[in-house]
């Protein structure tokens, strides 16, 4: 073939390879998977965003409660100021373990027999209550980590076997033929690992961080559990 | 969920439209290959590489011998050339002169004669490019030289004008009389090597090149020949006593003009089996066609050496 042929039938083919014309090329099925991990991305950044903020929310949450429990204030105090409007972790287990107290105190059969067993129980719900909501949309975050290079795999196998066949439908082999079908391909990958990376970042930093606070609120919930053991030996 | 929702979805807008805006492709540089110029040669061509004296000054780049200065044919001239000729071709410049030779009165013709005339001598010194277009411009020119005494009259008079224009036209017939003239005269004994400026000193050549008058190609074509009808005795302890050298005398169609002689002398009765092998396998090879007529001078005694090592190395 003429070398001004080639550069001539290429001119046209890599006029654009610009992002958007990338994907303006592209067969429908790569440029499906293209919007579905970029949907997976922007997801992605929405939930570590949220996470973030709710991660920092109830740490900050956990100090205050901490400090106020351990200020030496009235337990009942505590209780009647929280108990007003819903609370979150540390909080949301003091008064769920609180009212339980109560309501064994304030009822007219005192039934102190299985009170310490009763409060652990509302203490253990509360907590694997809790944990759940720090949980929540933590498995959206693990599934785009593993699966969005697949994802973006398959495209690129897809739109490589697409750019194949077409050069062996138009029987030229020169680079200027086969790399823009390729580029665009490799786009794909490049999309899946956009999505992926911190994805997998992400998920990985608020496991430790779901560990850390379920390990905190365990630890006061075991605590506040001993201190009302200890007041149902002194008044039993 | 919906703030991070947001944020997200803002800040993917701007990273895509940063990477639209900003990820422009640029061609890469085409650093490429240096263009090497190549020329094809033969093998003969590579063999009549400049042989060189050794004991030359060492220049630069090895110059070729030349003997002769080519002349420097101009090539630009031959345009205005085609542009004249039609000129006087053209019929419009023949018709008018007989006219005013009737009607108008004497002043008005005496401009026009030098016209012609200088139109005709322009034609004459015409730059030569091709050697038959010289030759029929010799000839014409000789016929020229024989008019211009009357050339001469026609200036004084503008009557006999008419009479010179016709041969003119007759010019691209072909005449079988000139066809002596498109032959090329010049001596056919001797070319000397041409070149643009005369060197007679020869360079130190090219490190390896032999300028052989025989061309390797024609060389070895005689050799793997020779070699594929000798059958030296096999066992042969000393390869090297083995070495037979042949001198034979060649017609020009390749054939043995007399019995070859052995130049070598050897002992025993493996060298003299060798050897018979070897004048054996020169009387099967001919005729030997591979060498060319054209250099029968260098061929027609020609020495050919027989050496088993060559043998074993071809296994």
């Amino acid at each position: 073939m003429n070398p001004a042929d080639v550069a001539q039938s290429a001119l046209p083919v890599s006029a654009d390879l610009s992002i958007f014309g990338l994907f303006l090329q592209a067969h429908w099925v790569v440029k499906l998977v293209m919007v579905g991990l970029l949907v997976c991305s922007v997801w992605v950044w929405a939930i570590a965003i949220d996470k973030t903020l709710l991660f920092n929310r109830t740490r900050r949450a956990m100090d205050r409660f901490e400090q106020a429990f351990w200020s030496g204030q009235s337990l009942e105090e505590l209780y009647r100021s929280l108990s007003s409007r819903p609370t979150h972790s540390m909080a949301a287990l003091f008064v769920a373990a609180m009212r339980e107290w109560k309501r064994s105190f304030e009822g007219q059969a005192r039934s102190f027999a299985g009170l310490q067993m009763r409060i652990d129980k509302v203490m253990d719900v509360t907590i694997a209550r809790e944990i759940e909501r720090l949980e929540r949309r933590l498995l959206v975050l693990a599934t785009v980590g593993s699966a969005g290079p697949f994802i973006g795999l398959f495209g690129t196998v897809w739109g490589i076997m697409n750019s194949f066949q077409s050069i062996a439908a138009s029987k030229n082999t020169s680079l200027a033929v086969v790399a823009p079908g390729i580029a665009e391909a490799l786009f794909a990958t490049a999309i899946g690992l956009v999505a992926a990376i911190p994805a997998t970042i992400f998920y990985n930093k608020f496991v430790a961080e779901v560990n850390k606070q379920s390990q905190r609120l365990e630890g006061f919930a075991d605590e506040f559990s001993a201190i009302l053991s200890r007041q149902i030996d002194e008044r039993g | 969920m919906k703030t991070g929702t947001t944020i997200s979805a803002a800040a993917h807008v701007g990273v895509l439209l940063w990477a639209v805006l900003v990820f422009d492709v640029k061609p890469l540089e085409n650093a490429g290959a240096e263009s090497i110029p190549v020329d094809f040669i033969s093998a003969t061509d590579f063999s009549k590489m400049t042989e060189g004296v050794k004991n030359a000054q060492k220049q630069e780049a090895p110059k070729p011998l030349v003997e002769k200065q080519a002349e420097r044919k101009p090539v630009t001239e031959q345009a205005p050339k085609i542009t004249e000729k039609q000129e006087i071709v053209t019929a419009s410049t023949n018709t008018p002169p007989p006219e005013p030779q009737k009607a108008e009165p004497k002043p008005k013709p005496e401009p026009t004669p030098p016209e012609k005339t200088e139109k005709v001598e322009k034609k004459e010194p015409e730059p030569k490019a091709d050697p038959i277009a010289e030759a029929l411009k010799k000839e014409e020119k000789k016929n020229k030289e024989e008019d211009k005494p009357t050339e001469a009259k026609a200036e004084a008079k503008p009557v006999p004008l008419p009479q010179k224009k016709p041969p003119q036209p007759k010019q691209p017939k072909f005449d079988p009389s000139q066809v002596a003239a498109l032959l090329d005269k010049r001596d056919p004994a001797r070319h000397a090597a041409t070149g643009e400026t005369i060197n007679r000193t020869a360079s130190l050549g090219a490190p390896g090149a032999e300028a052989p008058e025989l061309s390797q190609s024609e060389l070895d074509a005689l050799r793997a020949r020779l070699i594929q009808l000798w059958n030296p005795p096999i066992g042969i302890r000393n390869a090297g006593d083995m070495i037979i050298r042949v001198r034979m005398l060649l017609r020009p169609d390749g054939t043995l003009a007399g019995p070859p002689s052995v130049l070598t002398s050897g002992r025993g009765a493996m060298y003299e089996s060798a050897r018979d092998s070897a004048i054996r396998a020169i009387f099967r090879g001919q005729p030997f066609n591979m060498l060319k007529p054209q250099t029968y001078e260098t061929w027609k005694d020609i020495e050919v050496t027989f050496d088993p090592r060559d043998m074993l190395f071809r296994g």
